[in-house]
């Protein structure tokens, strides 16, 4: 497997190099973005009140933020879990042009397919440590602060070779997980037998 | 008689511990973890884990961002007297969140089930959650647990009645899949501490279950031998699989698993199962009749486990 530092925004040819199982550490500029936002762009028939173009790197990720002697400081950061986001995933990779979303477990069998069609990577973090990374984001600017309040809001970051992620879905749409999920109904079967749960065992049926 | 500046800062200082310290248990839980991790990308994700941990103790920062559910276990004493009383023991805890939250400690993460609306303290209907327990004593032993997001609604949480005539195999089989279903990508967070409800109505099942995840000592057995083989033996299944530190493959998928049990009826068992995050966040500490406070290792809410 092997490691890239990559620097936002995303071209295409950085994104289609990275392979299932890949570790990537990114620099550059992000957004954030939770339900609330994409139900209030897609849903609700918002736009969004800033551009992608050169901010092509989504962050699933509700932090915590405060704002002292007049300047944001982030208090907390770890990506949250990207499968809810399944209903709008297609749409804004894209609609915003993604080329990368980060965040925690993996998107489903739509934005695979458009991530296919438009080059774009969904990596996701191997550890909870919101420590190391704080350091090195830089909170620039947040948009919608008003509309969606604190955690849901587009917060603008800066990232400092933030990492590591590993690389769940690639170009081709293939996911990092179909994989390892044979393997674990493998070991699953072993695990069974050593229970004594035959092969075959149905519940009984109460409702 | 105790006062009430001393259990509202008791419960401010509980929720902050919990929000931003590690248990002493489930450090030991992770070093071990990391001593025995064969996957060179997992031991270095529950190193990372461990690393930021570390930090937020002294950062005073939460230890996730997700901050959780606050929901809090009073263990009463019979002849425990309060002032103001257990109403005023809520209010105070109420207090406490919101203050944990104005300082940073919580996110603001309750909102309306329905309208999304964020009152920005995490207080509002129903929530925070409190469970009583008594006990022979005049003291008061309280412990906050914030459970996360990802453990509670990714399928982490469940419930099924399970016949007679499946007994044991009907519910290891159970568990096995919710779990597995559960892990895939990291959904609930693992390497989890699984809890386990056997009996009961359901709701009993689910509260055994959630109470297991949460407030047992990691490492703990349960007394019973029947039981603690259950919890034993579906550690090593579970530890097999691979699913590993936010299921992306490793030795360690659940650093244990609890089990409890209350007598059920002769149509059926409810089983439960309620995930916690591999930080399993949760802090404890008792207020003598005297007044006087003793910081808990973990909330003992099982007798000795
Ligand atoms: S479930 Fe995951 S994201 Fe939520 S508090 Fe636990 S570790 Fe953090």
């Amino acid at each position: 497997m092997a490691e890239y530092h990559l620097k936002a925004p995303l071209t295409e040819e950085d994104v289609c190099k990275l392979k299932l199982g890949d570790i990537v550490y990114i620099s550059g500029e992000a957004f954030t973005c939770r339900s609330r936002l994409q139900k209030y762009i897609f849903d609700e028939g918002n736009t969004l009140p800033f551009s992608t173009a050169d901010r092509n790197v989504l962050i699933h990720n509700g932090p915590i933020v405060v704002k002292e002697d007049g300047k944001w400081r982030l208090v907390s950061f770890m990506p949250t879990s990207s499968i809810r986001f399944e209903k709008w995933g297609a749409k804004s990779v894209d609609e915003w042009n993604l080329r990368m979303i980060v965040g925690k477990t993996t998107m489903g069998d739509e934005t695979a397919k458009m991530m296919k069609e438009k080059k774009c990577v969904h990596v996701s973090p191997r550890s909870v440590s919101p420590n190391l990374w704080i350091d090195s984001i830089e909170v620039q600017d947040v948009y919608l602060y008003d509309e969606l309040g604190r955690i849901e809001a587009a917060w603008f970051f800066k990232l400092n070779d933030i990492g590591p992620f590993i690389v769940d879905i690639d170009t081709e749409g293939n996911n990092y997980f179909d994989a390892l999920d044979v393997e674990i109904a493998k070991r699953r079967e072993t695990s069974m037998e050593e229970l004594g749960i035959e092969h075959d065992f149905e519940f009984t049926k109460l409702y | 008689m105790i006062k009430t500046d001393v259990y509202e800062q008791v419960l401010f200082e509980t929720v902050k511990r919990g929000a931003t310290e590690i248990s002493p248990d489930v450090r030991d839980a992770f070093e071990k973890a990391i001593a025995k991790e064969t996957n060179p990308d997992a031991k270095n994700g529950l190193a990372a884990t461990l690393n930021s941990m570390d930090m937020s103790k002294k950062r005073e920062n939460p230890l996730c961002v997700d901050t959780g559910w606050p929901i809090f276990y009073f263990k009463v004493g019979n002849n425990c007297e309060l002032e103001g009383g257990f109403v005023e023991l809520e209010n105070a805890a109420r207090r406490a969140v919101a203050r944990a939250t104005e300082k940073g400690y919580l996110r603001a993460t309750m909102k309306h089930p329905l309208t999304g609306f964020d009152p920005g303290n995490n207080i509002g209907m129903n929530i925070p959650d409190f469970t009583y327990q008594f006990v022979d004593g005049d003291g008061i032993e309280i412990s906050y647990a914030a459970k996360g997001g990802g453990s509670e609604c990714f399928g982490g949480t469940r419930h099924r009645i399970v016949a007679f005539a499946d007994g044991i195999k009907g519910i290891e089989k159970f568990v096995i899949d919710s779990f597995v279903a559960s892990a895939r990508a990291g959904a609930v967070c693992p390497p989890s501490v699984l809890g386990i409800g056997i009996g009961g109505t359901a709701n009993v099942a689910a509260n055994l279950a959630k109470e297991a995840a949460c407030l047992r000592e990691v490492g703990s057995h349960h007394p019973d031998p029947m039981f603690a083989k259950i919890e034993e033996d579906l550690y090593k299944a579970l530890n097999s699989l691979g699913i590993g530190i936010l299921g992306s493959g490793g030795d360690t998928s659940v650093l244990a698993v609890n089990v409890e049990y209350a007598y059920t009826h002769i149509a059926g068992i409810a089983c439960a199962t309620s995930t916690n995050c591999m930080i399993a966040r949760r802090a404890s500490a008792r207020i003598n009749a005297d007044g006087t406070v003793t910081k808990m290792r973990s909330p003992m809410w099982f007798g000795d486990r």
